[in-house]
């Protein structure tokens, strides 16, 4: 007869205790920041009737019984995005959320968990421009509280345009290919397999998965600005130039750790997008979701506004260079 | 045929009129684009690295491979060789088609084999293999009170891992072949 001690679980916790040991210290710091920066930690919720539309995120259905067994389906948020606006257009400024979100069809390690943890902020009267400052400020913040003691890596942030990383990386000039006709035959004369009727966002991320993101991984930390206007999702388009929208990403080490938005406050803009997203999940046989119209009277109402989401667990990996989140989570989703 | 979905360690793709084993994967997913799975294979024809971005959902030429359970005999740093259990014949295999499966192989133990046209492209450990602890450091009294519950032992292949304090020499562990961790004692 053989049977087995259960201590899988309880062994990777102990393993990892002092890499946890500073996620618990760097939770700590963020709230910090944000508290000293008059943000409110606000918390939303976890379950909602509308998900969001984007048509590369699969959200997790629940079903939820009232206490007449009544059954209503409803969705793990995959952001906390659409309550925060609706927060900001009820009259809140400055607000921080610190907590888990869920996504569908996603690996189990590596660069995701099905549940993991986000920050995300938003601030009125503001612009993309000073979302990158913040960022820069909080990781200058986390250093100076953690770095010596924890030995974490310094983090220099630089900011480079979309079009010049193209020019840095490629030798090419994005202003000549914001167009699904052009860029798709960039794409074919590159070697790609696409076909004609791919939308730009795809055609884009051909390139740029194949041959910027590996260049990302040696530039360190980089804030790359200005997305092209066909990827504006829910960002506004530039003043200045309306052939880019108010975007960025943050990578550090090639991975994506955060993208931030001058918010659109164009309601009937927003629901044009929400449309066309939904259509594309329709074609693409996924599940279709009705659209939120009180968020649509959010982003109506809300003032000027700007707002990142950073992905928390990604944030201690790159810290602290820990290659797969499961080194960074108490119990990840591959040890049940 | 498959799609981004059948991509595992040891899958075969015919990938631009060869035949590839994968030996890494990646899944991301940027959430604001398709995601994409980032593949590391091998050929099995030359042995040349390849390594492909897959867009989620893509067609991919899955070839079938036949499995078979082979016996690990030994390695000499460059190949691994393995016995047919049936034909009690010897196979060898490259060291990097092996990868980092290699550090959990030990004399004697079976594991199932991919076979392409009777070639072994690549093994499959069990989840969890025994082994006998044969070095482990002694446990310091106050050890857990100063937060030191775990520590390294040397098992009877080699393999180091991290083990419960308590875990003394001589006894037998099994450790899980997908994450590393230590997965408890075995009692007879």
């Amino acid at each position: 007869m053989v049977h087995f001690d259960h201590m899988e679980q309880i062994m990777h916790i102990a393993k990892q205790k002092k890499v946890l040991d500073i996620r618990w210290a760097l939770l700590r710091a963020t709230r910090e920041f944000f508290w000293k920066q008059n943000f409110f930690e606000v918390e939303t919720p976890q379950l909602l009737a509308f998900p969001g539309q984007d048509p590369y995120l699969t959200p997790m259905g629940v079903s939820v019984a009232n206490e007449h067994g009544e059954q209503k389906k409803y969705y793990l948020h995959t952001s906390p995005e659409y309550s925060m606006k609706k927060m900001l257009a009820a009259g809140y400024s400055r607000i921080f959320s610190l907590g888990k979100c869920f996504r569908n069809n996603e690996s189990f390690g590596g660069l995701h968990n099905p549940e993991f943890t986000m920050l995300e902020w938003y601030e009125t009267e503001s612009n993309m421009f000073t979302i990158m400052q913040r960022v820069e400020d909080f990781f200058d913040y986390v250093y100076e509280q953690l770095g010596e003691k924890y030995q974490l890596k310094k983090i220099n942030i630089r900011r480079m345009h979309m079009n010049d990383l193209w020019q840095d990386v490629l030798g090419v000039s994005l202003e000549q290919y914001l167009d699904q006709t052009s860029l798709f035959h960039l794409c074919k004369e590159r070697g790609y397999f696409v076909s004609a009727d791919e939308q730009y966002e795809n055609l884009f991320y051909h390139i740029f998965l194949h041959e910027i993101e590996p260049a990302l991984e040696k530039m360190g930390a980089v804030i790359v600005h200005h997305y092209p206007a066909q990827m504006a999702s829910l960002s506004q388009l530039s003043q200045t130039d309306t052939r880019y929208a108010e975007r960025f990403e943050l990578y550090i080490d090639g991975i994506e750790l955060a993208n931030a938005f001058t918010e659109l406050t164009d309601e009937r803009e927003q629901k044009k997008r929400l449309e066309k997203e939904q259509s594309y999940r329709k074609d693409q046989g996924q599940e279709v979701f009705g659209i939120d119209y009180e968020f649509l009277a959010a982003v109506k109402g809300m003032p000027p506004s700007a707002g990142i989401a950073l992905g928390f667990d990604r944030l201690v990996q790159v810290l602290l260079n820990c290659k797969n989140i499961n080194d960074v989570l108490v119990l990840p989703m591959k040890y049940m | 045929m498959g799609d981004t979905t059948d991509i595992k360690k040891g899958t075969v793709i015919r990938h631009q009129r060869d035949l590839y084993v994968v030996t890494d994967f990646h899944f991301v997913n940027p959430g604001k684009g398709c995601a994409f799975t980032k593949t590391k294979m091998k050929s099995i024809t030359s042995g040349k690295g390849a390594e492909v971005t897959y867009k989620s959902g893509e067609t991919i030429d899955v070839v079938r491979v036949d499995r078979q359970t082979v016996q690990y005999l030994y390695n000499d740093g460059n190949s691994f060789s393995f016995m047919n259990k049936e034909s009690y014949e010897t196979i060898e295999v490259d060291a990097d088609i092996i990868g980092d499966d290699g550090k959990y192989l030990k004399e004697g133990l079976d594991v199932v084999g991919s076979f392409h046209e009777g070639k072994l492209v690549s093994i499959q450990l069990p989840k969890k293999v025994q082994y006998t602890v044969v070095t482990a450091p002694p446990a310091v009294k106050g050890d857990t009170a100063s937060g030191n519950v775990t520590k390294e032992v040397v098992l009877d292949n080699g393999l180091e891992i991290q083990a419960p304090i308590f875990i003394k020499e001589g006894t037998d562990i099994l450790v899980n072949t997908e994450t590393g961790e230590y997965g408890g004692r075995v009692n007879e």
